[in-house]
């Protein structure tokens, strides 16, 4: 692979460490219809229903019917949180796991005793039973980041165990004790692809690395690739570029994760639906930063209850760069959550912070004299902006740090200059939506929203296009099918009068 | 400290919509950042923010031009002192009034331009003369173009150049001989100081000065140009912490040995000569580095910097000018977003062919 560019770990304190607590049974599940792909519009379950544990609560229609699964048991409340379903269990004291055996569920993450391969059925089949217990969300297509379609064969599936966004599970959590399990859902996608490569990118110093190229130095069809470790070069779409895979109509290239080989390897193995969770609990305002095993739906709330330093904090559902904050009170662990990032809420002033020398900040450039020697400790990062909104000033940080090489803050300024040709000119469509470009902007731009905007503008006006297309080409069709029984009449009329002559000449 | 904040915070209201100061806004707003880290929270990803912002990034500069002011005081007197504060207070009057008819913030760019500015006028130049450059930088040469970001001119020499248009005598007559000794001008105010040639003026009349002379500055030439010492190590200090773009520096000064050493068939002295004389490595560190006026990829930036540092020479030897590097850097600047189109778009070429 070539020498990668960009990308930039942030040092932030509250690192998880690789210890890994069961959650107890929670008193609610509270289920979020709406996750960063899925929307599980379709509710299947009535308001004061009682379903049991494994019931399919909601599917969301548009992407290949995911199921939202109960992982436990227990009394629907529908509406009571908008957008989410809430359940009441039954018995608190021992609700039933999911279906199937005792801890067939947890299966899902650690790893279940039964056989490898792909139990029985052809390659469909298997994806059905995927799609039906969910572990089919796990697949995403490598090229868009969108839930993959399971009617599609892949060519090549790019397993990235790099999660270095603060703070997401870690494939060190993961794959604690787990590299078996790991190992055999690499065989069970393999099964899937009917004879595709699959590349499994192993961040640089990986503590499981040397143990899983043993593991799976039998399989011709699995390789290993090294990545940088750095934030984001383990993104799937970036390995695919490097690997070269990047491009051509061909195939699809599935990606998947650490925890989705896992999933799925847990799913097959033991039949159980795959509603259990390993997340990471992290970020400067956790009293002891950690891994938890939890199911969906699990209350955010009863999770961070005695886990934080500070009343006055920001919950991230999902990394600091890219996830969104949530009320913990009204939400639940969503099916795709990877980790909650709990951050300080800004609300002191310092005097003359600009001017401090800054012996232990956590800065991109060298502006700091921590940057002048770097690898100190990390941040205590908080809320605040650093700074005001300012014009940019060219600084070139956000190219520096770009790891698909685009040019945000050109890309800004034509965006602002409503210039929407020059934008997609400028390959905004490589964006990954890392958010680093946002996280190093000295004038606080937020120039991962005008990215995600620019690429939804360039979106809809290639459909609005795509829709005139369309128009034209059915009235053109309709002119021509009008001309043509037009015509068709006109001969009818000839032929009649023809006849009509011929008659009165007879 | 605490004090300070609940003045603040009590006289807010004053300022808000509806007080009786709304039009001051900007103004209370400035001294309330400047003072206090702002309150400004992230409202959506990524949810925290390096830490450093603009008002850092510009004041880096005036710590890198602290031993170029120190040198300036030294030799030339505590005039100098003075022209840092009246170009500050008359280009700052400039973009205060703007901030307020625009009711838009202050920008921190100022405080880089007026302390720039300054720093290569003639020690000599009479106060009035200063206030008027620094305000017709900021004005014509910023503001016009839509303030702060926007300018592709640097604001400091547009500055220069309207002073050296307007009143070439005093442009080149101010030139007052540098104090001597340990101590020099650091007690005088200097301003009945003998003027002098510069040593680039002197030069193409025979007279080369000594290259020591040159290298701690004791010449006279604008104020804070003259010390080759007090220039390489604020400009170190930018490359190190890596606000200025070392790509521009470095072909800059590249080309211009270059071709000085052509000129001058590769004799080392006149090479390092002009190397430290003038305001070439003044210019080649503050000047040309200037993010908004330069070019925006690092490819872009050799080819900038080439253009400075050869047509720097070239206007040195072969026009009516002794010094060139004001005029070189404006020609970057104008060649700045043409060097952008064509490797941007070279760039996104590239990147259309990777996938």
């Amino acid at each position: 692979m070539a020498r990668p560019k960009g990308g930039y770990n942030i040092g932030i304190a509250g690192k998880p460490s690789l210890r890994t607590v069961d959650l107890p049974v929670p008193s609610r599940l509270v289920l979020s219809l709406v996750s960063r792909c899925f929307r599980f519009s379709d509710i299947r379950v009535e308001e004061g229903a009682r379903v049991s544990a494994g019931t399919v609560l909601a599917i969301d229609p548009v992407r290949f019917s995911a199921q939202l699964i109960a992982a436990y048991g227990g009394t629907v409340r529908l509406g009571r949180v908008a957008d989410h379903i809430v359940i009441e269990l039954i018995d608190g004291a021992s609700p039933g796991r999911p279906s199937g055996s005792d801890g067939a569920a947890q299966a899902g993450a650690r790893g279940g005793s039964m056989g490898a391969g792909v139990a029985d059925g052809s390659p469909a089949d298997v994806r059905n039973r995927l799609v039906a217990l969910g572990a089919w969300q796990f697949i995403t297509d490598a090229r868009t980041g969108l839930p993959m379609d399971p009617a599609g064969t892949a060519n090549d599936i790019i397993v990235s165990t790099i999660h270095l966004e603060p703070f997401v599970a870690s494939a060190e959590a993961l794959l604690d004790g787990r590299l078996d399990s790991f190992v055999r859902g690499l065989e069970q996608l393999h099964e899937l692809t009917e004879g595709g490569t699959i590349h499994v990118a192993v961040a640089d110093g990986a503590g499981f690395a040397k143990e899983l190229a043993a593991l799976v130095a039998q399989h011709s069809w699995c390789r290993l690739h090294t990545v940088t470790a750095r934030y984001p070069l383990g993104h799937p779409l970036l390995v695919l570029r490097a690997l070269g895979l990047g491009r051509g109509p061909e195939r699809p290239v599935w990606a998947i994760g650490t925890a989705g080989v896992l999933a799925i390897e847990g799913a097959l193995s033991s039949g159980a639906p795959c509603v259990e969770r390993i997340i990471a609990l992290g970020g400067p305002a956790v009293s002891e930063p950690i891994h938890l095993r939890a199911v969906v739906g699990y209350p955010i709330d009863e999770i961070l209850r005695n886990r934080l330093c500070s009343d006055d904090v920001r919950v991230v559902n999902g990394g600091i760069l890219t996830g969104s904050d949530v009320s913990p009170e009204r939400s639940g662990l969503d099916v795709e959550c990877e980790g909650l990032t709990v951050l300080g809420e800004l609300r002191k002033r310092h005097m003359l912070a600009f001017a401090m020398p800054g012996l232990s900040r956590s800065s991109y450039g060298r502006t700091f004299v921590s940057g002048l020697c770097p690898g100190g400790p990390p941040e205590s990062l908080n809320t605040t902006l650093a700074g005001e909104l300012r014009a940019c000033v060219s600084c070139g940080q956000c190219i520096d740090v770009c790891p698909v090489g685009i040019l945000p803050s050109v890309i800004h300024k034509f965006l602002h200059a409503d210039e929407i040709d020059e934008v997609e000119r400028m390959r905004v469509d490589l964006c990954i939506e890392c958010g680093l470009c946002s996280y190093v902007c000295p004038s606080k731009i937020e120039l991962l929203s005008d990215m995600r905007d620019a690429r939804r503008l360039i979106r809809e006006e290639h459909e609005a296009q795509k829709k005139m297309e369309l128009k034209a080409k059915l009235e053109e069709e309709k002119r021509v099918a009008a001309k043509e029984a037009l015509a068709a009449e006109d001969g009818l009329a000839a032929r009649e009068a023809l006849a009509a002559e011929e008659e009165a000449g007879a | 400290m605490k004090l300070i904040l609940t003045l603040l915070d009590k006289t807010r209201p004053l300022f808000q919509k509806g007080g009786r100061f709304t039009a001051l806004k900007p103004i209370y707003d400035a001294a309330d950042v400047f003072l206090f880290s702002p309150l400004a929270r992230t409202s959506r990803a990524p949810h925290v923010r390096d830490p450093l912002d603009t008002k850092r990034y510009m004041s880096t500069v005036i710590i890198a031009v602290a031993p170029c002011l120190l040198a300036a005081v030294h030799f030339f007197g505590l005039r100098v002192l003075a022209m840092v504060l009246v170009s500050y207070a008359a280009g700052g009057a400039v973009e205060v009034l703007l901030a307020v008819f625009k009711k838009d913030e202050i920008s921190e760019g100022f405080l880089v331009t007026g302390i720039l500015f300054p720093l290569i006028l003639p020690p000599g130049l009479p106060l009035w003369m200063v206030a008027l450059g620094s305000a017709f930088g900021v004005l014509v040469g910023k503001e016009l173009f839509g303030g702060t970001g926007r300018n592709l001119f640097n604001p400091a020499l547009i500055g220069r150049v309207f002073l050296a248009l307007s009143y070439p005598k005093a442009m080149s007559s101010g030139w007052i001989e540098p104090g001597q000794g340990l101590v020099g001008r650091l007690l005088e105010y200097a301003t009945d100081a003998v003027t002098m040639a510069t040593p680039l003026a002197a030069a193409k009349s025979g007279t080369w000065a000594a290259l020591p002379d040159l290298f701690f500055g004791n010449v006279t030439g604008s104020v804070g140009e003259t010390s080759a010492l007090a220039v390489l190590m604020g400009g170190a200090f930018l490359l190190i912490i890596g606000i200025a773009n070392w790509r521009t520096v470095a072909a800059m000064l590249g080309t211009f040995v270059i071709v000085t050493a052509g000129i001058y068939g590769g004799d080392p002295h006149a090479i390092i000569w002009h190397l430290l004389s003038g305001g070439l490595l003044f210019g080649a560190f503050f000047m040309a580095t200037d993010p908004v006026s330069s070019p925006i990829m690092n490819s872009a930036k050799w080819v900038y910097g080439a253009i400075i540092g050869i047509a720097t020479a070239l206007i040195r030897n072969f026009t009516g000018y002794v010094e060139g590097v004001m005029f070189a850097i404006l020609l970057g600047n104008i060649f700045a977003p043409v060097l952008d189109e064509l490797f941007v778009t070279a760039h996104v070429r590239r990147l259309r062919e990777e996938g």
